[in-house]
């Protein structure tokens, strides 16, 4: 398969284009954002704090972002054009994850300028980051093609939301009952350990399972990407 | 001369309910195909078969001699051109970022945007946001992106629906220069006006079937009642065959200067729909 990125470049730009002007999407960008600048002020403490703000990051703007703009061109009818185009699936779904990349990288930057983290491994952490980006991207395009509209994504995103933001929760009842301790295999759940482990003085070593099953999950969920967005091209 | 679609024999079930039955039809290279019936007879079903949107249920559907599911392949989406009832533009940008897109997608250097907007009379509208566009400006933009890149076979399911006069004009000079630069136009339509103007052949589709496929000359010639109608000074209308007698009693009409008009009493595509189908077309 060819890969283009003259027309993935493309897609980015009328994609970035198009969400400067909606409002209702780039305006999520924020909600982390400001949870981050207050946190900033009273002070974080424990990596379970900074992760809740980056959890909601990959939610808020890789996955929400990522299917509002899929859920929208399906909504209009312009995805359609863009399968009837010279384009490969590789080069659309790239182009139409780039601004959610480039925007959840820059928004988990701000946020950990904001709250002051400065983790024991930057290299370590930040290739486990970037491989989340891919994963949460992936949840939000699957729900993008899997709504008709933006509105129904946005529904449809919220329990992801909150069980992506939220499970980390759940962590001081596993003893209780050790089913919970299936979701120590989460993905996001995998991030905020391998976050406490480089603060103990973790490096590569000890830290490839983690990064290993966060992009087991990715690979997974980019499978299953592919596989809809290539039903989505013919209709039933 | 080349067949650029071959269809045989296709069918397309949705449930129990039939889309299309049995049908078979070619269109030449360089030549404007009609698929004229009312809404829901299956002529956007058809085209989407043929632009591998939708699978047929069973018999053959080739474009460019390939089967229509190697149309994915990146060579031959090149060579296609698709306008479909929806716009599929994007409602917040402008029209030339909307045609930007697509000359990147299909590797068509920008100044081609001038040309096309030029051919749908819109070349001072670069800057319009799509969302504040007129009905018919937004069909024209639509048209001008289904023949950005110079299809070498182009789509077009119903054209000028909802546009008026004037507007459709304009579409139909566009399409007529593209005919001329040697484009093959496959084109739907309830429209016998448009039908007439653009198309080469037509076949009439009624409840997914063909029931109906030839020139609009020789069909209008098929089911012509032989007859010449005349229009005298008085007000009266008559009709004379075209034989020998009818030729006489023109004649001693016109030499009383009693005409006011005459001419050659051929149906119209619309009323060989309705005499073939029993159906109305809109």
């Amino acid at each position: 398969m060819t890969f283009s990125l003259k027309r993935s470049l493309a897609i980015f730009r009328k994609d970035y284009k198009d969400v400067s002007k909606n409002l209702y999407v780039s305006t999520t960008v924020l909600m982390p954002l400001i949870l981050a600048a207050v946190y900033g002020r009273t002070g974080v403490e424990t990596v379970e704090v900074y992760f809740l703000v980056f959890n909601l990051t990959f939610t808020m703007v890789a996955a929400y972002v990522q299917s509002a703009l899929i859920a929208e061109e399906k909504e209009k009818n312009t995805l359609r054009g863009l399968m009837l185009s010279p384009a490969t699936t590789a080069e659309i779904l790239g182009g139409k994850s780039m601004l959610s990349f480039l925007g959840t990288l820059i928004v988990l930057v701000m946020c950990a300028f904001f709250m002051e983290y400065q983790p024991g491994n930057l290299l370590i952490i930040s290739v486990a980051s970037l491989i989340s980006i891919v994963f949460y991207i992936g949840i939000g395009t699957l729900i993008g093609l899997l709504t008709r509209s933006v509105m129904e994504a946005s529904v449809a995103i919220l329990p992801v939301a909150f069980f992506f933001s939220f499970v980390p929760l759940v962590k001081p009842f596993m003893d209780e009952y050790p089913i919970l301790k299936a979701v120590n295999f989460f993905p996001n759940l995998q991030l905020i350990e391998l976050a406490n482990q480089i603060e103990t003085g973790a490096g590569w070593g000890d830290s490839w399972s983690a990064i290993l099953i966060i992009l087991g999950w990715t690979v997974v969920i980019t499978s299953f990407v592919v596989a809809v967005y290539n039903r989505k091209m013919v209709d039933h | 001369m080349e067949n650029i679609i071959e269809v045989k024999n296709a069918a397309k079930l949705f449930g129990n309910e039939t889309a299309l039955n049995d049908v078979s039809f070619h269109v030449k290279k360089g030549e404007t195909f009609g698929f004229l019936g009312p809404s829901g007879s299956g002529k956007t079903t058809t085209i989407k078969i043929l632009t591998a949107q939708l699978r047929q249920t069973s018999g053959d559907a080739y474009v460019f001699g390939v089967p229509t599911e190697r149309l994915k392949e990146n060579k031959y989406r090149k060579k296609i051109g698709v306008l479909t009832d929806n716009s599929g533009l994007y409602s917040r940008l402008s029209i030339y970022e909307n045609l930007k897109l697509f000359c990147d997608l299909y590797d068509v250097p920008p100044m081609r945007i001038d040309e096309v907007l030029a051919m749908v009379q819109l070349q001072n509208e670069h800057k319009k946001i799509v969302s504040k566009l007129s009905k018919g400006m937004l069909q024209r933009v639509t048209l001008a992106r289904a023949f950005l890149h110079k299809p070498e076979l182009l789509f077009l399911d119903e054209p000028t629906s909802a546009l008026d006069p004037v507007n459709s004009r304009h579409i139909y000079k566009g399409l007529e220069k593209l005919k001329s630069e040697g484009t093959t136009i496959f084109l739907t339509t309830h429209d016998m006006d448009e039908a007439e103007t653009l198309c080469d052949r037509v076949a009439f589709l009624n409840k997914g079937s063909i029931q109906l496929l030839d020139q609009p000359k020789r069909l209008r010639k098929q089911f012509s009642n032989g007859t010449i109608r005349v229009e005298l000074m008085d007000g009266r209308e008559i009709y004379l065959d075209r034989g020998p007698d009818g030729a006489e009693e023109l004649y001693e009409y016109m030499s009383a200067g009693m005409v006011e008009s005459a001419n050659s009493n051929e149906p119209t595509l619309g009323d060989i729909f309705v005499e073939v189908t029993g159906r109305k077309l809109s």
